[in-house]
C-alpha cells in the first residue's frame, strides 16, 4: 500500500510533466478562460447551459439571439462582453450578428467534444488518434428514444457504425499496446451503446420490459460485432436504467450463440453507494460464465450526479450517490483495486480525468504484479485529450470515448459534459486554476 | 411538531420494494371481501375494474335516511370536538397518519384492486393522504393562534377562528384515500364534525380512512361514514344542519350542490359554504423551441396515467405549427409503446377505467373523434374482460368538436395546431374550464407571457401536469373547474371556520385596566 502511494506520486508527476503547456494551445486557452468564467458565476453558467441546450431548436439567428438575451437577463452581474451582447439584442441587425456569433461559439465548443456528424466523418480523426497511440470507443449521440421506430433507427445506426469502424481500422499500422494484453488480442473497433436508446420501454419499476425489448435489438448487434471482430460496450446511464442494463447484458451474454464472442463490456459507476454490490454481481456472473472473452469492466465516476441527487430529493429518497467527493474518490480507488485483483476474470478499464485516480490505478496495477497492458485507461474526447496524450506517451493503453452525431442531437451530451467540467469540485477545473500537483495527487 | 415534509413515495425501482407490494396484494386477495359499515341490511359492492367478477368490498347501502341520522349524530358530537384543544385535534390527525403509514402497502393494494390504480399512483395517493393529515394538523395549530390586529389604548382587539359546525364531505373514487382524507382532515383539524359520503365505487378506501382517524383518536360521532349513492349525498347537501360542504367530483354534480346549498329552508339559521373541486379540460402548450425529448413522455404521462382519470389530466395539446407534425408522430409512436394492463402489474402504463359506463363514454367520444377528425389507437392489446380502453390520439378536429370541449375523463388526447403561443392562450381562454395547464418552452419571454395569460389554477412549465404535492403545489381550479381555495395550500383551512372578532373596552372610569 505504501509503495502504491509513493509510486502514484511519481507517476502523477511524470504524467503532469507530459501535459502540453497552455501557451502552445491558444484556442484551448480561450476555451479554458470561458469555462473558468462560467465556473465562477452560477447564474452565468446556467444562462450558457440553457443557451447551448436550446440552440438546436432555434430556426433563425434572430431566434437564437432572443433566447440568449432572455437567459442573460437572469444574470445579475454581467461582465462587459455580456452587457454588449444584451445591447446588440435590442435591434434586429444586432440580433442577427449576435445570433451568428453565438451559433459559431456553440459549434466551436461542440466540435471539441463531438468527432463528427457520422461515423464516416470521424474516420480521419479516429485513424489519426490510433497513429498517436490512442484507441477509441465510438458513441452515437441522438435524441431520446420514445418510440419503437426511433429505437430501430438507433440500432441501425449502431450496425452501420460497426461496419464503418471495422473498415476504418483495417489499414492502420499495428499498435502493440492497443491490441494485446496478457489474456490475448483486443479488437480495434470499439462501439459504446446506450440501452435507453435501444427501447422505448425503459421502466425503472419493470426492468424486464425494457430488457426484453432492448434484447431484440442488441442481440443482432452483438452478433454483428462478433463477425466484424469489434468490441461492444454497453454504457451505464442513470440509476433508473441500471437494473434493465445489467439484466440485459447478463441475459444476452449467457446465450450459447454468443459464447464465442464478441468482446463485450459493462460500466461500473463509483459514485453509486451500491457500486460495491454491483461489482459483486458482475464478478459473480463472470465466474459462472463460460464465455471465451472476459467481460470488460469500465470503472467511471458517473455522469448523472446532479440528476440523481435532484430526483432523490424531490421524492424524499436518500440519494443513491455519494454526496461527498472524497467518499466517491475513495470508493473509486477501492473498486479499482478489487477490479485489478479480479483479473483475468475481467478486463479492466479505468475511465477518469482525475490524475490521482488514474495514477493510483497504474501504480496499484504495477505493485500487484500486473503488466501495463493489462490496464486500459479511458478519457473523454475533448475533455481528456491532454491526459490521453500523456498516457499514450508513457506507453500506457489509452482509449478515448468519442461521441459522434449531429450538433442538434449532441446537445444534451454537451451540456452534461460542460456541467461536469465547470462544477466547482471538478478535477479539470482545479487543474486549470493551477492547484499544486501534490494537492491534486493527495489521498482522498 | 417537526416542520412538514412530504411522505416519501416508495422507490419502486428497487426490486425488494416491489416484492413487498406484491406480497401485500397476495394478502389482500386471500381475505374475504371487506365489510364497510353496517352490512346487516341492504348492501352494494365495489368490484375490481380489471376483473369485474372480483368483489373487493361489501358496503352498507346508506340512504337519505342514513345520511340524516349521521348528521344528527355529528351535530351532537360537534361541540365536544370543537372544545377539544387544537393541539389534541392535531395529534389525532398525525396519529391517523401514523396508522396509515404502518399500512402503506396494504392501503396501496386496496386501491389497486378497488380502483385499478397502478402501483406507483396508488402509493402516491396513500402518501398524499398522509401529507394532508400532517399538513392540515400543522396549519390548524397555526390558524388557531389567530391574526394580529391593530391595537389602540383602551381597547383590546382579538380575532380568532371558530369551527363552522358540521362538514359534509362528498368524495370521488379516483383518489380514493387522498381526496376524502384531505377534505375530512381539513374539517376535523379546524374543529368540525364530519360526515363522509365516499364514491360508491370506492367504499373500502373510505373505510380505511375512517378506521385511521378513529384509531388516531377522533371520537366515533365526530367522523361519520355514509357509504352510498347520489341520494345519500343529496340528503347531506340539503340537510339544514350541515354548515360546510366539501365536494370533489363532476361539474354537473358540483353545480347542483352549489344551487342546493344556496337555499335557506326554515330552521336553517346559517348560510352554507361550498368548497367544490370540479372537472377540467386541461391543455398542454408546446412551443416551437420545446425540447420534445422531454415533452413527449411528460404529455403521455399527463394524458394516459391512470387512464386519464384525473381531474388534472391532459386532454388537449396545443402545438406550435412548426413542430406539430413531429410532435404528433412522436406522441403516436410513444403511445403505441404504452402497456395496457392490470393495475397490479408494474409494467402497466394504462389500467382499465373505473366501470362499464366510463368505458362506454370513452368509446362514444372516440367514435366522435374518428368521424370529426382522425383517431389513432395506441397501447398493447388489453388483457381479459376488465373495463379497458386503449389510449388514443385525436387530430384534425374542428374547433367546436365535443372532443375538444367536454371533459372525457379517459385515455383520449386531442392535438391541435396553433400559429403561435398567443393563439394557444386564446384557445385556453375560450374554455370555461381552468384547472391545470402545461407549457413546454425554453424562452423566458414566452414563459412569462403564458404565465400572465393563463387562467388555470395550476400551471406546470416544462413538466407533466399531474401529481400536485401537498405544500408544494396547492391544488385547485378556477372558472367552472371549482370554487374555493386550493387543497394542500395555506388558504385551505380558512374555508372550514368562521372568523370572530372581539373588541373589549378596557377603560374603567378613566383608567386602563389591561
Amino acid at each position: 500500500m505504501e509503495t502504491v502511494e509513493r509510486d502514484l506520486f511519481e507517476i502523477g508527476r511524470d504524467l503532469a510533466a507530459r501535459f502540453p503547456p497552455r501557451a502552445r494551445h491558444p484556442v484551448r486557452a480561450l476555451d479554458a478562460k470561458a469555462m473558468e468564467l462560467s465556473a465562477q458565476d452560477a447564474e452565468l453558467r446556467a444562462a450558457l447551459f440553457r443557451f447551448v441546450d436550446v440552440t438546436p431548436a432555434c430556426h433563425s439567428l434572430d431566434e437564437l439571439a432572443r433566447h440568449l438575451a432572455g437567459y442573460l437577463e437572469d444574470v445579475d452581474q454581467k461582465p462587459p462582453p455580456l452587457r454588449a451582447a444584451m445591447r446588440m439584442a435590442e435591434s434586429r441587425a444586432g440580433r442577427t450578428a449576435l445570433g451568428a456569433a453565438a451559433a459559431a461559439g456553440v459549434k466551436h465548443m461542440a466540435h471539441r467534444f463531438i468527432v463528427g456528424a457520422t461515423p464516416r466523418d470521424a474516420v480521419g480523426d479516429l485513424r489519426g488518434m490510433w497513429r498517436d497511440g490512442v484507441a477509441a470507443s465510438l458513441d452515437l449521440l441522438g435524441e431520446a428514444t420514445v418510440t419503437a421506430p426511433e429505437a430501430d433507427r438507433y440500432a441501425e445506426r449502431c450496425a452501420d457504425a460497426l461496419e464503418e469502424l471495422a473498415r476504418a481500422y483495417e489499414k492502420v499500422p499495428e499498435r502493440e499496446q492497443l491490441e494485446h494484453d496478457s489474456i490475448g488480442r483486443l479488437p480495434r473497433a470499439n462501439l459504446s451503446v446506450k440501452v435507453s436508446a435501444l427501447t422505448p420501454l425503459m421502466r425503472p419499476e419493470a426492468p424486464e420490459l425494457g430488457r426484453d425489448d432492448a434484447a431484440r435489438r442488441l442481440r443482432p448487434l452483438l452478433q454483428r460485432a462478433h463477425e466484424l471482430d469489434a468490441h461492444l460496450h454497453i454504457d451505464m446511464e442513470s440509476v433508473d436504467a441500471l437494473e434493465t442494463t445489467l439484466e440485459l447484458v447478463f441475459a444476452l451474454l449467457d446465450e450459447p450463440e454468443l459464447a464465442d464472442g464478441p468482446s463485450a463490456g459493462v460500466v461500473l459507476q463509483a459514485y453509486l453507494r451500491d457500486s460495491p454490490a454491483h461489482l459483486d454481481r458482475i464478478l459473480e456472473w463472470s465466474r459462472a460464465s463460460d464465455r471465451a472473452q472476459p467481460l470488460v469492466v469500465r470503472l467511471v465516476k458517473g455522469a448523472y450526479w446532479d440528476h440523481e441527487v435532484v430526483e432523490a430529493r424531490q421524492h424524499g429518497w436518500r440519494p443513491p450517490v455519494f454526496e461527498e467527493k472524497a467518499d466517491c474518490d475513495r470508493n473509486f480507488e477501492e473498486l479499482t483495486r478489487r477490479l485489478l485483483d479480479a483479473r483475468p476474470l475481467v478486463r479492466v478499464a479505468v475511465g477518469s480525468h482525475n490524475l490521482r485516480s488514474v495514477s493510483h490505478a497504474i501504480a496499484y496495477n504495477r505493485a500487484s504484479g500486473g503488466e501495463d497492458r493489462d490496464l486500459e485507461l479511458q478519457v473523454l474526447r475533448g475533455l481528456g485529450d491532454d491526459l490521453g496524450g500523456a498516457l499514450a506517451a508513457s506507453g500506457l493503453r489509452v482509449r478515448a470515448y468519442c461521441p459522434v452525431g449531429e450538433l442538434v442531437a449532441g446537445m444534451a451530451y454537451l451540456v452534461r459534459r460542460l456541467l461536469e467540467n465547470t462544477s466547482n469540485e471538478s478535477f479539470l477545473h482545479e487543474q486549470s486554476r493551477g492547484t499544486p500537483i501534490e494537492e491534486l495527487l493527495a489521498a482522498p | 411538531m417537526k416542520p412538514f415534509a412530504n411522505e416519501p413515495v416508495l422507490e419502486l425501482r428497487r426490486a425488494p420494494v416491489r416484492d413487498s407490494l406484491l406480497e401485500a396484494l397476495r394478502e389482500l386477495d386471500k381475505q374475504q371481501a371487506m365489510k364497510v359499515g353496517d352490512t346487516s341490511g341492504a348492501t352494494f359492492t365495489s368490484t375490481d375494474p380489471g376483473e369485474p367478477d372480483r368483489v373487493v368490498a361489501i358496503a352498507e347501502h346508506g340512504t337519505a335516511e342514513t345520511a340524516r341520522a349521521a348528521v344528527i349524530a355529528a351535530v351532537e358530537a360537534a361541540p365536544v370536538w370543537a372544545g377539544t384543544g387544537v393541539e389534541k385535534r392535531a395529534l389525532a390527525l398525525t396519529q391517523a397518519a401514523d396508522y396509515i403509514r404502518q399500512r402503506r402497502a396494504a392501503a396501496a393494494a386496496l386501491q389497486v384492486r378497488e380502483c385499478a390504480k397502478p402501483w406507483a399512483e396508488a402509493d402516491a395517493d396513500v402518501c398524499e393522504a398522509i401529507d394532508f393529515l400532517e399538513y392540515y394538523a400543522r396549519e390548524a395549530v397555526e390558524l388557531a393562534a389567530g391574526r394580529e390586529l391593530l391595537q389602540v389604548p383602551g381597547e383590546r382587539n382579538t380575532m380568532h377562528y371558530a369551527p363552522r359546525g358540521v362538514t359534509a364531505v362528498i368524495s370521488p373514487w379516483n383518489f380514493p384515500l387522498a381526496i376524502p382524507c384531505g377534505m375530512v382532515a381539513a374539517g376535523l383539524a379546524t374543529g368540525n364534525a364530519v360526515v363522509l359520503k365516499p364514491a360508491e365505487q370506492s367504499p373500502a378506501s373510505a373505510q380505511l380512512l375512517v378506521d385511521a382517524l378513529r384509531a388516531g383518536g377522533v371520537p366515533e360521532g365526530t367522523i361519520q361514514l355514509v357509504p352510498g349513492f347520489g341520494d345519500a349525498g343529496e340528503a347531506l347537501v340539503r340537510d339544514p344542519r350541515v354548515h360546510t360542504i366539501a365536494f370533489t367530483g363532476s361539474g354537473a354534480v358540483g353545480l347542483e350542490i352549489v344551487r342546493a346549498a344556496a337555499e335557506t329552508p326554515d330552521g336553517q339559521p346559517h348560510l352554507k359554504r361550498v368548497v367544490a373541486e370540479m372537472g377540467g379540460k386541461n391543455a398542454v402548450l408546446v412551443d416551437a423551441d420545446a425540447d420534445l425529448d422531454d415533452a413527449v413522455p411528460a404529455i403521455l404521462r399527463s394524458a394516459f396515467g391512470y387512464a386519464g382519470q384525473k381531474c388534472s389530466a391532459a386532454a388537449r395539446v396545443l402545438a406550435h405549427e412548426r413542430i406539430a407534425d413531429t410532435l404528433v408522430e412522436r406522441l403516436e409512436g410513444a403511445m403505441r409503446a404504452l402497456v395496457v394492463g392490470q393495475a397490479g402489474e408494474f409494467a402497466t402504463d394504462v389500467p382499465p377505467v373505473i366501470e362499464r359506463e366510463a368505458q362506454e363514454r370513452v368509446l362514444r367520444y372516440s367514435e366522435t373523434a374518428a368521424s370529426d377528425g382522425t383517431l389513432t389507437l395506441g397501447g398493447t392489446e388489453p388483457p381479459g374482460d376488465g373495463w379497458f380502453c386503449r389510449p388514443a390520439l385525436a387530430t384534425g378536429l374542428p374547433p367546436d368538436s365535443p372532443v375538444l370541449r367536454e371533459e372525457i375523463f379517459g385515455p383520449l388526447l386531442a392535438v391541435e395546431r396553433v400559429r403561435d403561443m398567443a393563439a394557444a392562450c386564446d384557445a385556453v381562454d375560450a374554455s370555461p374550464f381552468a384547472l391545470t395547464g402545461g407549457l413546454f418552452s425554453r424562452s423566458p419571454a414566452t414563459i412569462d407571457e403564458v404565465v400572465r395569460r393563463s387562467p388555470v389554477g395550476n400551471l406546470y412549465v416544462n413538466r407533466n401536469i399531474t401529481g400536485a404535492m401537498v405544500g408544494r403545489q396547492p391544488f385547485g381550479g378556477n372558472r367552472r373547474s371549482g370554487i374555493g381555495s386550493k387543497a394542500g395550500g395555506p388558504d385551505y383551512l380558512i374555508q372550514f371556520v368562521e372568523p370572530r372578532v372581539v373588541s373589549e373596552n378596557t377603560m374603567r372610569h378613566g383608567l386602563v385596566v389591561e
